[in-house]
């Protein structure tokens, strides 16, 4: 039998679950005041992401890099203390060295096509909680950054900009489920619909019957129009597998993409494409295989005694 | 719950969304990733009497709706805690002993937690989000199982800790 207390505690249950479901309606009916708190939430964690990024990044690699602690002695102790001094500027180098690496790739490649582009750290990653794979930079509209504009890392594509404050923006990664973009064959004009699937693979839809695709084809960014959200000629992935199922009514196949999305540190900010399409321009250039050596033996005849 | 215990309880849960936004969220784990924030929620909330985990469950879903990075409608988290902690707090905190040993927390906040991911990604597909492919949804409700497993010994023994120190002495 139900006591007063329970009934009580289901009532107020009840009435927490109207008020949720109130105000995911308003959301859903675009009250701007929810999407504010968002953006408001935004700009205060940025600066705190910023901090941490700083200090975070050279501590959480300079503790796995330490291995024996617990030594007594006073010279060891103060050895110690100087070694892990300098292992933590040799990380932290390491660290700037290669941020610098990624930051000359990716200018190289806007610099091929004429980009005008603006870069930016990655100071946080979206949470398990969000199913959503995004990134937040530390720049904003202050650095004329917008919603709807293409990111880059040295590779190629790593997502478009999907909200922005004015000292910070967040990024929707090329992997995100919700994630889909235009492409076009490098070298042809077969074109398709890559989308995310959460992980390293992506999902490839051509649009025509007579499109052939086949395993290596290099995939571009197909471009919008008034370049948003995606400038043309941008590389986006190398095709992995082509199905050849009886029946389908165009080609579909499995992409692997050019950037390696989860150790994103520099990337750059398309602002506007001067030059237009750049055409096949960018497409990465193929692994060249090491020379091998080939050596024939021609057996002899052995001499008769 | 009792008035005086609502900033406490606030303060707590907004300052660990901003350890889970700020420091968290940037950890590469191995597999998917961790949300100390519902391991923790969910730790909580087993302690916790009927009606106060319900209240915390509302507030706790509204700063967990907050965060920028969300691709969810607002309020979608607070009507899954809200339920969770209706859940956890009536039906599952019944079936269990009065005292509640780590064992049977961590099983709570591994089970609980993964249950909460799902729940969220049902709502979400209602309500017409993207969900991913099935791999892509069991490697992070899986990987986010395993880590609130290994991690237990760090959030558990702080949610029985500032669970206690929220109580007002007449609760105690």
């Amino acid at each position: 039998m139900a006591t007063r207390g329970s009934n009580r505690s289901r009532l107020l249950w009840v009435s927490l679950l109207v008020t949720s479901l109130f105000i995911i309606t308003l959301d859903l009916r675009g009250v701007s005041l929810l999407s504010s708190l968002r953006s408001g939430t935004q700009s205060v964690l940025a600066p705190v992401e910023r901090l941490a990024t700083r200090v975070f990044s050279p501590v959480g690699d300079f503790f796995s890099e330490v291995g024996n602690l617990g030594r007594s002695s006073e010279k060891i102790d103060k050895l110690e203390e100087e070694n892990q001094e300098l292992k933590s500027q040799v990380i932290f180098n390491e660290n700037t060295l290669a941020q610098l690496e990624s930051l000359k790739g990716v200018l190289d490649l806007a610099g091929k096509a004429r980009y005008k582009t603006v870069s930016a750290r990655v100071i946080s990653k979206g949470g398990t909680g969000t199913f959503s794979e995004t990134i937040v930079l530390d720049i904003g509209s202050d650095s004329g950054v917008r919603r709807d504009m293409t990111v880059i890392a040295a590779s190629g594509l790593v997502g478009v900009v999907k909200s922005t404050t004015a000292s910070s923006s967040i990024v929707l990664l090329m992997n995100d489920p919700s994630f889909r973009i235009g492409v076009r064959v490098a070298g042809k004009q077969d074109m398709g619909i890559l989308l995310g699937q959460g992980d390293k693979n992506y999902s490839l839809q051509m649009l025509s019957a007579t499109s052939a695709i086949s395993v290596g084809d290099v995939l571009l960014a197909r471009g919008s129009s008034g370049d948003k959200p995606f400038v043309p000629g941008v590389p986006v992935g190398r095709v992995s597998y082509v199905e050849n199922t009886v029946g389908q009514l165009t080609k579909e196949g499995r992409v692997n993409g050019f950037v390696d999305l989860n150790s994103l540190s520099v990337v750059s900010v398309v602002l506007s494409a001067v030059a237009g399409d750049p055409g096949d321009a960018l497409v990465p250039q193929a692994p060249r295989p090491a020379p091998t050596v080939t050596v024939f033996v021609t057996p002899s005849p052995t001499p008769k005694e | 719950m009792e008035i005086n215990r609502l900033p406490k309880v606030l303060l707590i849960f907004l300052s660990l969304f901003l350890v889970q936004e700020v420091l968290i969220n940037q950890i590469n784990f191995l597999v998917a990733g961790f949300s100390l924030y519902l391991a923790f929620f969910m730790a909580w909330v087993i302690q916790d009497q009927r009606n106060s985990a319900v209240v915390t469950g509302f507030i706790a879903g509204l700063i967990l709706d907050l965060s920028p990075t969300l691709d969810a409608p607002f309020g979608l988290w607070t009507l899954v805690l809200t339920s969770m902690s209706y859940v956890l707090s009536s039906n599952v905190r019944a079936a269990l002993d009065a005292e509640l040993s780590p064992l049977v927390m961590l099983s709570v906040a591994v089970l609980a937690s993964s249950f909460a991911l799902a729940l969220f990604l049902l709502f979400g597909a209602i309500l017409g989000q993207e969900v991913g492919s099935a791999s892509y949804l069991f490697r992070s409700i899986s990987g986010n199982a395993l880590w609130s497993a290994l991690l237990s010994p760090l959030y558990i023994p702080l949610a029985m800790k500032l669970y206690k120190i929220t109580l007002t002495a007449r609760q105690r």
